[in-house]
């Protein structure tokens, strides 16, 4: 698992074109953050029902709305359902940061972003690698596309997440902790176009208010 | 019914409800406490398959049964409670088969990660217990917790509201620690403290996994402890546990050996574990328990034995520091947890807390501070107040188990204080001194030691939680006192076999190189048998000497923690100080270099007054790195060092305005938040952070804040602007209502927003004055409004 500074810097609006001493120390924090905690992931597989056009998860009892879901999902019989967690290790290390040194704190929180996004890939391989023989869609998470954040009580409780990862999510859809995501993967026997591989990919990338604060939608 | 039935022999409890009703064709999901009500039957075959299958005592229906869970149900907690224990006590009748409340997380997450008080969810918890021990439960199960605080809150209300005996289990992870951090030292030590029956762990992982910590766990209580594993680990794919019941049975038997003595199944169980178990432990008893009699504090995630010399950092204290007193009267919090972090980085163990001074009222200052501290300080605290209501409230809301300081020889303060002490499971400092004050001889101040330790074991405090300070005082006025103070360390150590506290500091007052007085004085002690000096832990010498003595008493042992101190160390090396001399102010700013900054605004203070200084150097260095930020010639990081290397400057003018007792100096005042329901403050931290820096004063309501509540500091105080966040779309329809009714007030105050999904379209249909797209944006707005 390998925590991709790129992408740290890219939260913090500064990309490739870093200044070396900011790369310097994107890559000091990184590596205290990689030593101190590892991402947390648990995922389960679930069978995919199509009914008059709507798509289902029976046994989590979730339903998919919206145009994108059917896209990324049309060639699919099963979906995986994803979550991964930095846990609250990594907000009490944010909070102390935040009293010690503002600017560090910055820097971790960028981070911590790129180091959930580890985990998810280290889980998509692990997943991968159970299905031989079938291919998997590019993940995609609640507030993709028109797939609603709303779906996010729904997924956690299919997953357990309270009791498997210490994840819970609040009235308003928000994770907590913080750094946690939760995704779908879809299983085809046919090959998947990558439709979307984070926020390198995304079109939105140049325009995104999120990354310029610092976050981003999917966590 | 007594706690004996955790006493003898092996207890066997029963094993999952939730994979036995999913075998019987219910769909998971939902909230399975309504069952109560709609399936009894159901539930009662189960009950009584585990009571056939062995179980002694069944767990009720009642996991989640609580007022935030059962909120949207439109059912009420003692309803849903009252038919659980009722259907379980229907059909264990007449089989001499327990049942129990049980009481699982609340499902949010309490303070500091969430914003669920840690007084709310001790309502919620209490509701629950009162309904439980209404409704005819035989003991209250508090199960699966993952946070200590969390835990802690249900216990006191169990312990408050209920006479039951109490059992507690919590679950880790493999690595020894819950999600939040948690390690099983210090769930034994601060739960044996608070008074449960029995303690043990629960759920997450299988019995082989868990044996582990069992042990680890037998080691750290007296009381009886509890196994109740999950049938090994779900398969992600179909999401069956791997483990069948006789391989279940047979891996918990080692833990049998290591004593545990209360044992039962979780996730994945069924009678047919509970069948195989009570099978494979007939006629077995529990193995004999070796637990470590050792004296111990502890955070959540910072177990502490004291099993050498531990430094409390003095430092939380408003003796004598006018900055800190200023910063207790406008209660500015984060000026104390600066000066927290600062003693833990340098080294300290444990924090003295001490909030005492003319005008600030300790008994709801002193919870205040805890939970701040405690929110990003991992170290145990040390409670040191002279108000027993204040240590009352201090302890109440701590994390952990918690020291205090301190009781003396007087009988009332021992009767006063001490309850208090062994209710919330905290050790104690005794002063060796009474209505007498303090004994001239060594002898006389150990005798008050024996009578603060009997009146301690009278309580049931044990004496490993018994700590004495033999007292130090100033050489330079009562020469030969030094002597008889490590004399009586010396026979309290060696005679009654207590922990030694000392205030090392005040030995050298009045005296030139105090801190080679005070450093010798330290190493006599320590050699004498101090084991908790209470020093500040910045001065590095002071530190350096007890880094050398655990070298020389073999606590450090090969001497690592000695040689990682000082390898590499380079005597001039000071790397955040660059000591160029051409450096100006503004250039430090500019390089946020925060040492630098300090050092030069404390040399230009010579010759300039503070308000030039913030006016010709601060402000004009702030702008050009805001400018350069927007340009994106620098990035967020740097424009922070910036500020911070601001602040360092703006310690320094308040240090010095404070010293000279004149007002602070400040260009505004407003209100800063995020909105209700949003618990992503970073993005407002920031806002704040660079705010303060140019000179205004930031009220921060922190996060998840109703609109009322801005409604009402803006009112009280007279703001006329407030900043407010949201990062989640969900979130922005609070922002909205908070506006709007700000927007009620007779003058409303000019409000900006900001945040992740904020747009100035956005902004200006909220009604908001000013859409502020970064911190910088934010400074510029404040000018406009405050000057």
């Amino acid at each position: 698992m390998e925590l991709n500074i790129d992408e740290a810097l890219r939260y913090l609006g500064a990309g490739r074109q870093a200044p070396p001493e900011l790369r310097r120390e994107a890559e000091d924090t990184a590596r205290r953050l990689t030593a101190r905690l590892r991402p947390r992931y648990t995922y389960r597989v679930f069978s995919l029902e199509r009914k008059d056009g709507v798509l289902r998860l029976p046994e989590a009892d979730l339903t998919l709305p919206g145009k994108d879901a059917q896209t990324m999902l049309s060639d699919c019989g099963r979906v995986v359902l994803l979550g991964c967690t930095l846990g609250v290790e990594f907000e009490s290390m944010l909070r102390a940061e935040q009293a010690r040194d503002m600017a560090k704190a910055v820097l971790l929180d960028a981070c911590g972003s790129a180091w959930v996004e580890a985990g998810c890939d280290e889980a998509e391989r692990e997943i991968a690698a159970r299905f031989p023989g079938q291919y998997l869609t590019d993940r995609f998470s609640p507030g993709y596309g028109d797939l609603p954040l709303s779906l996010q009580p729904a997924i956690c409780g299919a997953l357990d997440l309270g009791r498997r990862l210490g994840v819970h999510v609040s009235e308003r859809c928000l994770m907590n902790p913080s750094k946690s995501v939760t995704a779908l993967i879809g299983i085809s026997d046919r090959p998947q176009m990558a439709r979307i591989r984070g926020c390198a990919y995304c079109a939105m990338r140049e325009t995104c208010t999120l990354r310029k604060g610092g976050t981003r939608c999917g966590n | 019914m007594g706690t004996e039935i955790f006493q003898h022999g092996i207890l066997m409890l029963d094993g999952a409800m939730g994979t036995v009703l999913q075998q019987r064709g219910l769909p998971p999901g939902g909230q399975p406490e309504l069952l109560n009500l709609t399936e009894p039957e159901l539930l009662a075959s189960v009950y009584r398959e585990y009571v056939a299958a062995g179980s002694r005592v069944v767990y009720a229906n009642t996991f989640g049964a609580n007022g935030l869970k059962l909120a949207k149900t439109g059912h009420a907690v003692a309803e849903v409670v009252r038919a659980a224990i009722t259907v379980a006590k229907e059909a264990v009748a007449g089989t001499g088969t327990l049942v129990a409340l049980d009481v699982g997380p609340l499902g949010e997450l309490l303070e500091p990660m969430g914003t669920l008080t840690f007084e709310r969810a001790y309502e919620l918890f209490r509701e629950m217990m009162e309904a439980g021990a209404q409704a005819g439960a035989d003991l209250i199960a508090i199960e699966t917790m993952t946070d200590l605080y969390e835990t802690k809150a249900a216990l006191l209300a169990a312990k408050e509201a209920t006479g039951l005996p109490v059992l507690v289990t919590m679950s880790f992870e493999a690595d020894g620690r819950t999600f939040t951090g948690c390690t099983v030292a210090s769930m034994a030590h601060t739960l044996e403290g608070l008074g449960a029956d029995a303690i043990g762990l629960n759920c997450s992982l299988g019995p082989d996994k868990l044996a582990l910590l069992l042990k680890e766990l037998c080691e750290h209580t007296r009381l009886p402890v509890v196994a109740k594993p999950n049938a090994g680990l779900p398969d992600p794919v179909d999401g069956h546990y791997d483990m069948g019941p006789e391989e279940f049975a047979r891996a918990l038997l080692p833990c049998v050996e290591a004593g545990v003595s209360i044992m039962g199944g979780c996730c994945g169980t069924s009678p047919d574990y509970i069948r195989a178990l009570s099978a494979a432990l007939a006629g077995k008893q529990p193995g004999r328990r070796r637990y470590r009699k050792e004296s111990f504090v502890c955070s959540a995630v910072t177990p502490t034995p004291l099993t050498g010399v531990r430094v409390i950092g003095e430092r939380i204290n408003p003796t004598g520091k006018k900055r800190f007193q200023q910063a207790l009267l406008e209660e500015d919090l984060d000026y104390i947890l600066d000066v927290a972090v600062q003693q833990e980085d340098a080294g300290a163990d444990i924090l003295d807390v001490n909030v005492g001074y003319p005008g600030v009222d300790e008994v709801t200052m002193l919870p205040k501070v805890v939970k701040k501290l405690q929110s990003a300080v991992s170290l145990p605290l040390q409670l040191d107040s002279s108000n027993p209501d204040a240590l009352e409230a201090g302890l109440r809301v701590y994390n952990g188990k918690a020291a205090v300081n301190s009781v003396n020889g007087e009988p009332e303060v021992l009767d006063r204080v001490l309850p208090i002490v062994k209710k919330y499971g905290a050790a104690v400092v005794g002063l060796t001194l009474d209505k007498g004050g303090i004994p001239r001889t060594a002898e006389e101040r150990v005798a008050i030691a024996r009578r603060i330790l009997t009146a301690a074991l009278s309580y049931g405090i044990p004496k490993e939680d018994v700590w004495i300070d033999c007292l130090t005082l100033t050489v330079s006025a009562q020469q030969e006192q030094a002597r008889e103070t490590l004399k009586a360390v010396r026979m309290v150590r060696e005679e009654l076999g207590l922990q030694v506290v000392l205030g090392v500091s005040n030995i050298s007052f009045g005296l030139p190189n105090r801190a080679l007085v005070t450093r010798n004085f330290l190493i006599q002690a320590m050699g004498a048998g101090l084991t908790l000096p209470i020093i500040n832990p910045n001065q590095k010498e002071m530190m350096d000497a007890v880094a050398a003595y655990k070298v020389l008493s073999g606590e450090d042992e090969s001497c690592r923690d000695y040689v990682a101190r000082f390898a590499g160390e380079t005597p001039a090396a000071k790397p955040v100080i660059s000591g160029n001399s051409d450096m100006t102010l503004d250039d430090a700013i500019l390089r946020g270099l925060k040492a630098d900054a300090g050092r030069l605004a404390a040399e230009a203070l010579q010759t300039e007054s503070e308000l030039s200084l913030v006016e010709n150097h601060l402000i004009p260095a702030l702008d050009r790195v805001g400018e350069d930020y927007e340009r994106g010639k620098v990035f967020l990081p740097q424009l922070l060092s910036a500020a911070q290397a601001a602040q360092a400057v703006f310690e320094v003018i308040r240090t010095s305005i404070a010293a000279k007792g004149g007002a602070p100096v400040k260009k505004g005042k407003l209100v800063v938040a995020t909105v209700q329901g949003d618990i992503h403050d970073i993005g407002k931290n920031i806002v704040k952070t660079v705010l303060e820096n140019y000179g205004y004063e930031v009220v921060d309501l922190g996060r998840d804040v109703p609109p009322e509540t801005v409604l009402n500091t803006v009112r009280e105080q007279g703001v006329r602007l407030v900043g407010l966040s949201a990062l989640m779309t969900t979130t922005l329809p609070a922002m909205e209502k908070t506006v709007r009714l700000l927007q009620t007030l007779e003058q409303p105050p000019v409000v900006f927003v900001g945040g992740a999904v904020v747009t100035p379209e956005y902004a200006k249909q909220v009604g908001a004055d000013h859409y502020a797209a970064d911190a910088r944006q934010s400074v510029e707005i404040a000018r406009k409004v405050l000057g």
